[in-house]
């Protein structure tokens, strides 16, 4: 499956792992954070790369071993939903989570900005959506006026 | 003259200008309520809304069906909302246009 | 006023832009209706009963000359020749068509102007007190607060997305309270502590609506610096914590109310200690750059003119009545600020003309340093006019239809759209706002009853603020047909509080006449001419006003209808 990750086309090297199910061996697998808590030492030792899927309702103190995955998905169940958004940002401010943070779920080209100042390098679009015109998104809005988490500083301290 | 009936019309706003349209029986819309199609009821205008809905995206915006009381030519929704849908806010307009 | 930089123009004209990507997206047919919704509401755009209806955003009111003449273009050419004043400071347009609105925005830039997050789960415009930078009472100026918060909010990624809307106001004046601080998702007012330093009380979840709450304080003193960062964490813990299953129950104040302020403010504060750094500081040099731009004009030293008492009492009644009802004192001796109402009897309430909107540019470069502002009631204000110069600019104003002498009066109605046009309403507003304009146009009555206000919403939204009005009307749909219900004792102010019903709905043939009973008992009621509508309501309670309109105080007969 494609997805973009640092603002390039690649195919997906991690892999999504069904409820319950054994990850396949040297896989990078993504197992939902149920799972995870249930089996962590076990994913960790296992594997050389493991990321968990969360839903929108999770904040980091939810997730344990957090600076030992490498990737952390967040959930978008409807795009509408822009709690992703805060927890993206606490992810990498306050626990300086430097993995991969990713946007799953319903997630619009008009949001990739946005979702990347707040702390996301790779998002998966849904089936369908093309990822080459998506790729246009980042730069759309040239000039920005607050601090986030691309550019700690607000524009009053660029100008 | 036969006593007015009530029947189902399906309706939306033209995605170009925002203007109300009405569906026509030839699946084409109109900017006037007396050219709607009439269907005998709710889940056959439903069903044409949905229909409407996933392929005209383009020419219609969230299409949905509306209850309406037919008197020979006149067809006269049965809510306030909807006839000043069809006949204009009740308050003297400045510019018509 | 503020003026944009390279930066600030580049903002603006980037998103136009971006919106004219996302518009021919939706026409080709690439996002859907579903998806393109979000996306043309942060920009302003609705879609109403007939037609498209596009918000401009006119930060805390205030505008050059040149932008009203814009706004005057923009109506002619893609509208019907007129814009509608709302309750929060903007102006709307209630026909413009999809094909035309990237044009429109794109004319909207040239003059620094956009339509950014009028609409939408996001942060609003940010209102103030349309008297600001000239009251005699105020303590600071809150605009450059306003401009600076405008900023931060503009594009903020990571609260476009809210549970539902978020609306600020910012007011600088302690004693009144002309921005309605304690109704907003966040209120701040401008205050001094103990040492003389100035900094911001931070009031927090108040709010109209389903469930009309008065805002409490979160933090009664936050220093200036903090300004930006303490609001984020406000934000942020609502962006968490604000409940997303009910549209009804999405609003902050549902969630302050929720956990109580003291664990509200907790959690707030513990996010702004963990979060907090000092770049996110307010720096000193920013608030002297942006309030540089709010500087006073240049005002000429003039003598402090007393002759605003000669010419209430002049011969000339109409320039009277208009200077005692109209004109406002200011702070620099010799000038006056003026109340343009736009209520006119046979005109819905905040509607004005295009070849208005022409000739006010041109008042206002002639008398007001090309400044105008737009009033939460659906008025203009010309901020800065040489006491001296009123009875020629009330002439003008006359001539132009401008010149109604009933600022805060009975017929200085404030309303939604309604039925009308909006699909959310459940009853029409305008009409009732049309039909009291029409009974009451009698100056002597109107200054007899003296200062009261009308607030009339056409649904439980409350965009007309019926909740805060001294009389407010609600309209209901009751088994198909218009109701309305009746409220007393509203006040948006300082001494906030919410109107409450006196009995039960009434139909669209009896409201008018009640409001006028009303009205009568309050002429017998009041202890002189000088207990205004409310301090009498406040007075005598609501059993008087109940036996007035209902013939009796007796709750089962007068029993309200809820919606």
């Amino acid at each position: 499956m494609r997805i973009i990750r640092d603002r390039a086309i690649v195919e997906d090297d991690f892999v999504r792992v069904p409820d319950g199910a054994e990850p396949p061996a040297g896989a990078k697998p993504i197992v939902r954070l149920a799972d995870f808590i249930v089996a962590r030492e076990e994913l960790l030792a296992r594997h050389a790369a493991v990321g968990v899927q969360v839903s929108p309702d999770k904040l980091p103190a939810d997730i344990p071993d957090l600076q030992r995955l490498a990737l952390i998905a967040i959930e978008f169940p409807r795009f509408t939903d822009g709690r992703g958004y805060s927890v993206a940002r606490m992810l990498r401010q306050r626990h300086a989570y430097r993995g991969e943070l990713r946007a799953v779920g319903w997630v619009l080209h008009d949001q990739l900005q946005y979702l990347e100042r707040c702390g996301f390098n790779a998002f998966e679009l849904q089936p369908g959506k093309p990822l080459d015109s998506a790729l246009g998104a980042f730069g759309e809005l040239s000039v920005t006026y607050q601090a986030a988490v691309d550019e700690p500083r607000p524009l009053y301290r660029r100008r | 003259m036969t006593a007015s009936s009530t029947h189902w019309i399906v309706t939306g706003n033209f995605t170009e200008d925002g203007a109300v349209a009405w569906r026509r029986p030839d699946g084409t819309w109109s900017r006037r309520i007396a050219d709607a199609g009439l269907v005998v009821d709710e889940e056959t205008a439903k069903a044409l809304s949905t229909t409407a809905r996933a392929t005209e995206q383009r020419e219609i915006c969230e299409p949905y069906g509306i209850e309406v009381q037919v008197d020979g030519d006149t067809i006269d929704p049965l809510t306030a909302r909807q006839r000043i849908r069809a006949n204009g806010p009740t308050i003297q307009l400045r510019r018509p246009d | 006023m503020y003026q944009y930089d390279d930066h600030d123009r580049r903002i603006i004209t980037d998103r136009a832009h971006q919106f004219r990507g996302q518009v021919s997206r939706r026409l080709s047919g690439e996002i859907t209706e579903e998806e393109f919704k979000p996306l043309r509401l942060q920009n302003g755009l609705y879609m109403q009963l007939h037609a498209y209806m596009l918000r401009v955003a006119i930060p805390y009111g205030l505008l050059g000359s040149a932008q009203v003449r814009k706004l005057a273009h923009i109506a002619r050419t893609y509208d019907r020749g007129y814009g509608h004043l709302t309750t929060r400071q903007n102006l709307q347009y209630n026909w413009p068509k999809l094909t035309d609105v990237p044009a429109i925005l794109d004319e909207l830039a040239s003059v620094e102007m956009h339509a950014v997050q009028t609409s939408g789960s996001c942060i609003r415009n940010i209102t103030a007190d349309h008297f600001a930078g000239i009251a005699r009472d105020e303590l600071e100026d809150p605009r450059p607060y306003c401009e600076i918060l405008r900023q931060w909010s503009t594009f903020h990624p990571e609260f476009a997305h809210l549970p539902r809307k978020f609306k600020i106001a910012v007011t600088g004046a302690p004693g009144t309270d002309r921005a309605a601080v304690r109704f907003h998702d966040i209120g701040l007012r401008i205050v001094e502590n103990a040492a003389g330093e100035r900094g911001f009380e931070v009031i927090v979840g108040g709010g109209l609506g389903r469930t009309p709450m008065i805002g409490e304080v979160i933090r009664e003193f936050l220093p200036k610096r903090h300004l930006l960062s303490f609001i984020e964490s406000i934000l942020r813990v609502y962006n968490l914590h604000g409940r997303r299953d009910n549209k009804y129950k999405a609003r902050i104040k549902i969630l302050v109310s929720a956990l109580g302020i003291d664990e509200f403010r907790r959690r707030v504060e513990e996010d702004w200690e963990a979060s907090r750094t000092p770049e996110l500081e307010l720096a000193d040099e920013e608030v002297a750059r942006v309030s540089a731009f709010f500087a006073p004009p240049p005002y000429e030293t003039l003598p402090a003119n007393d002759r605003v008492d000669g010419l209430v009492l002049g011969r000339d009644r109409e320039l009277g009545n208009w200077v005692r009802n109209n004109v406002v004192a200011h702070k620099v001796p010799g000038y006056s600020a003026v109340v343009i109402s736009v209520k006119k009897p046979g005109i819905p309430p905040g509607d004005v003309s295009d070849t208005q909107l022409d000739a006010i540019a041109d008042v206002s470069d002639r008398y007001s340093f090309g400044h105008v502002v737009v009033t939460h009631t659906q008025n203009l204000v010309l901020p800065d006019v040489k006491t001296s110069e009123l009875p020629r600019l009330h002439a003008e104003l006359r001539a132009l239809d401008l010149g109604e002498a009933n600022a805060n009066k009975l017929t200085d109605v404030i309303t939604c759209p309604g039925l009308d046009y909006c699909d959310l309403a459940n009853a029409r507003s305008i009409p009732l706002s049309l039909e009291i304009a029409q009974r009451f146009d009698r100056i002597d009555y109107l200054n007899d009853v003296g200062d009261v206000s009308i607030k009339i919403s056409g649904c439980i939204n409350a965009c007309g603020h019926h909740h805060v009005g001294n009389i407010g009307i609600l309209g209901i749909d009751k088994r198909g047909e218009e109701f309305y219900q009746l409220m007393l004792g509203g006040s948006p102010g300082n001494d906030a509080s919410i109107g409450k019903i006196l009995g039960r709905a009434l139909a669209q043939d009896e409201i008018v006449d009640a409001v006028e009973k009303v009205l009568g008992r309050y002429l017998e009621a009041r202890e002189s001419p000088d207990e205004r509508f409310l301090e009498t309501v406040r007075r005598v309670g609501f059993d008087p006003f109940k036996e007035a309109v209902y013939g009796t105080t007796d709750s089962l007969e007068a029993a309200g209808d809820s919606p």
